[in-house]
């Protein structure tokens, strides 16, 4: 596959709970980069229409809960077409983008992981919100890269690297992705001092290994990586954190994760998604290579 | 190409999860909420208290578990309590069901059939849009309309319909001004004055919400008993819709400054929207002149000891019967008989709580620190019942505190039953911060233009004015002036 083949299939899902401009914008972007072809689904969250329905049992009748159900419905079918799919045909029909639109009931991640089974996806492409009831369960069980958008200008990209990954994909992408975007990338291994354990090519975790092994390690990584001339450097914390922090010092547009395999935070206590965790801190896109 | 598809399958198999396989944590709240009772039918007997009072406190517990986690539907907590009392010898079987023989119940059977009339010819709608029709000054005054339309219809007929009708039309103006859902606060004020304007509408009257016929009930089985009519409601309670309604939309400003400047769409879609319903039928004037026909009656004869209510009422629906504006189908399509299940639950629990001395015994422990002071009693009573309707049925939180209120009121000199009744059954009203809290929440949220975020600061600001309100309102003009 050639650099400009990379995401020739775009999925771009947008939730009844949360619409952005800036994906469109970004799709728009990419999908010149790359010549994509790309597929806008509007996802009506039935959690939303579950709720309004389950809180109402008792006070409406059923007759009266369906009608507000399908008023519902209506209401966001018309939403997606005078605003979101008048937007996409700004953004990407009017430039040349192939484009199919889709409007799906469901819950989010479920239909999301349908979609890509129907068709050879290389990239979700989506916007990520808090103060939702949608979970974003699929960050952690869909297998082909997430790319989670949110509104900056810079054009320089934060690969991400850590004791907690096989730090195989990471490099490769991130190299290939910033000579077709042409913008500059930037490396930082992190050495995750809450979960020290090391993640080996197949995805499987070690027994805890003692910190300054964890060290010498991403030291090793960070020297071969100077090598290629990528700029890069060892920090240590937890990754959620360091990866902030190295991110809004060099002000990346884009922060690259891998299959990070995080399963415990501060005193020892589970993280349930540290994929989720990380794009409610950030300011900056996301792009999670699963 | 716009492909419209439904995933049927997958939205059907969901909602069969929903419905009919309890969770485990439905039935973790299931079995504490009996395992509450138990520990207190076993316990060895408080001091004070008898043993059916201490059963009485234990069912009050498992109910408020019961409608806070919701593992069962509200009416089915309701027909457990009923049952549970006299299984467990705390009230005589006779008793409990006599209870919900209460006129209150024959009063909301009424109000749900003629505001199925209203529903069934589109008389609400009407009324919707030609009172927002009044409003197209601005964006700030159409959001101010927006408030007032919702608290005006939710004076006739229940503020979650109200919410259910104005999703549509909000919704489809916002739209046709090309509105971004979330990312605009004229979107985000504009559902949220739908919302409020509901929940602050349907303190005015005792149609509005189920709590206030069930407040009217309970207090009119105390002995002696305390009559409230149908006007005598509306003046305790008007001032405060009246005081809250601006001060709320005041909030909701600040809190989230608009940023369009015209509303001409707005207009152009109001108007599509009013020639859409076309011309009044002679059936919906019908519904309107027995509606206003009912009103009348209820403002002016509801005192009347062989004419109240609940007769009223009944004559309202039974004329719309006898002029073919309702059918018994339409009966059955919009008269939701789970909330007089709902209702029956509630009455009895305070009927069996006020019988018992449990409500007695509970203030008098939870209160005994501060029955010196009224003014500190009052805010509590507030500020309790509104965080707590914020978390469950507001009828639920009514149910639950009425009692305890009720028989606080002799300890304390200075509150009356009947003011204790209306601080708990307005503030129970006030459920503005979380989406769980009320339908109208739930059905305004699920239009996606407010986020939980926004619900729960706006709620909150709007909370603390309420409690501000209720609290003034109560010192001036209920014990100032009304000397209730």
């Amino acid at each position: 596959m050639t650099n400009n083949q990379m995401f020739k299939n775009i999925l771009i899902p947008i939730s009844s709970e949360f619409y952005s401009k800036a994906v469109l914008e970004q799709g728009a972007f990419l999908a010149a980069k790359f010549q994509s072809t790309i597929t806008l689904i509007y996802i009506i969250e039935e959690k939303m229409l579950n709720q309004a329905d389950k809180l109402s049992d008792t006070y409406r009748t059923s007759v009266e809960r369906t009608e507000t159900k399908k008023a519902i419905i209506k209401e966001h079918r018309h939403t997606a077409d005078a605003i979101v799919f008048d937007d996409a045909k700004r953004y990407l029909t009017n430039r040349g983008v192939p484009l199919e639109e889709k409007v799906i009931k469901g819950e989010f991640s479920n239909v999301v992981k349908t979609e890509l089974s129907t068709k050879n996806y290389d990239l979700v492409l989506m916007g990520f919100a808090k103060g939702c009831i949608l979970n974003y369960r699929l960050l952690d069980e869909v297998h082909i890269p997430i790319w989670v958008v949110a509104e900056s200008s810079d054009h320089s990209m934060l690969a991400v690297c850590s004791n907690l990954a096989p730090n195989q994909k990471v490099p490769t992408v991130s190299i290939k992705l910033s000579q077709v975007l042409g913008w500059n990338l930037h490396m930082v291994y992190v050495v995750d001092t809450q979960d020290n354990v090391e993640v080996d090519e197949q995805g499987l975790r070690s027994n805890k290994k003692p910190l300054r092994e964890l060290i010498a390690k991403g030291q090793r990584f960070v020297q071969d990586m100077e090598q290629k001339g990528i700029d890069a450097r060892v920090v240590t914390g937890s990754l959620e954190k360091a990866t902030g922090k190295v991110a809004e010092g060099i002000g990346a547009n884009l922060v690259i994760v891998g299959r990070e395999q995080k399963k415990s935070s501060t005193l020892g206590l589970p993280v349930k998604s540290v994929k989720r965790k990380m794009a409610e801190q950030c300011r900056y896109s996301i792009l999670f290579l699963n | 190409m716009n492909k419209f598809l439904e995933k049927k399958r997958t939205s059907h198999r969901f909602s069969t999860i929903q419905e009919y396989t309890p969770s485990r944590r439905d039935l973790f709240f299931m079995v504490l909420a009996f395992l509450i009772v138990a520990v207190f039918y076993f316990l060895p007997q408080q001091e004070g208290l008898s043993h059916a009072g201490q059963t009485m406190i234990g069912i009050l517990i498992m109910a408020a578990v019961l409608w806070i986690t919701e593992p069962i539907p509200l009416a089915v907590t309701g027909l457990l309590i009923m049952i549970l009392q006299p299984l467990l010898g705390a009230m005589p079987a006779a008793d409990v069901f006599s209870s919900f023989g209460n006129q209150a119940v024959f009063f909301l059977i009424g109000a749900f059939i003629i505001a199925s009339a209203i529903e069934k010819h589109g008389l609400h709608r009407r009324i919707a849009l030609k009172f927002l029709s009044y409003f197209e000054q601005s964006p700030r005054v159409f959001t101010l309309g927006i408030m007032c339309s919702c608290a005006f219809l939710s004076f006739i007929m229940p503020e979650h319909g109200v919410a259910a009708l104005f999703l549509p039309i909000i919704a489809s103006i916002l739209i046709a001004m090309k509105i971004v859902p979330k990312q605009s606060n004229f979107g985000k004020v504009s559902m949220l004055c739908v919302a409020y304007g509901c929940s602050i509408g349907s303190l005015g009257t005792l149609i509005g919400g189920a709590r206030n016929p069930l407040t009217i009930g309970i207090l009119s089985d105390l002995a002696p008993p305390v009559n409230v009519t149908f006007f005598e409601w509306m003046l305790y309670a008007m001032p405060v819709v009246f005081i809250s309604l601006p001060l709320v939309w005041l909030a909701l400003q600040f809190s989230f400054p608009i940023e369009i400047k015209n509303v001409t769409t707005a207009k152009r879609e109001i108007n599509k929207q009013v020639s859409l319903t076309g011309k009044v039928q002679k059936k919906e004037l019908m519904v309107l002149l027995i509606l206003l026909f009912t009103i009348i009656l209820w403002i002016a004869f509801s005192s009347y000891q062989y004419f109240g209510l609940a007769a009223i009422a009944i004559l309202g629906s039974v004329l719309l019967f006898l002029t073919g504006c309702v059918s018994w189908k339409d009966v059955e399509q919009r008269v939701p008989w789970g909330i007089i299940l709902l209702y029956g639950g509630a009455i009895t629990l305070g009927m069996g709580m006020q019988s018992t001395g449990a409500g007695a015994w509970l203030a008098h422990h939870i209160f005994h620190s501060v029955s010196g002071n009224i003014y500190l009693v009052l805010l509590i009573m507030i500020v309790f019942t509104i965080l707590l309707t914020n978390v469950m049925s507001n009828i639920g939180a009514v149910a639950i505190l009425l009692p305890i209120g009720l028989a606080l009121a002799p300890e304390i000199p200075g509150i009356s039953p009947l003011l204790a009744a209306m601080l708990i059954a307005l503030s129970g009203g006030l459920a503005f911060m979380l989406v769980i809290a009320t339908p109208g929440n739930a059905i305004t949220y699920s239009s996606g233009y407010f986020s939980t975020r926004d619900l729960f600061r706006a709620g909150s600001i709007a909370n603390l004015i309420c409690i501000a309100v209720i609290f003034i309102v109560a010192l001036v003009y209920w014990i100032g002036v009304l000397h209730i």
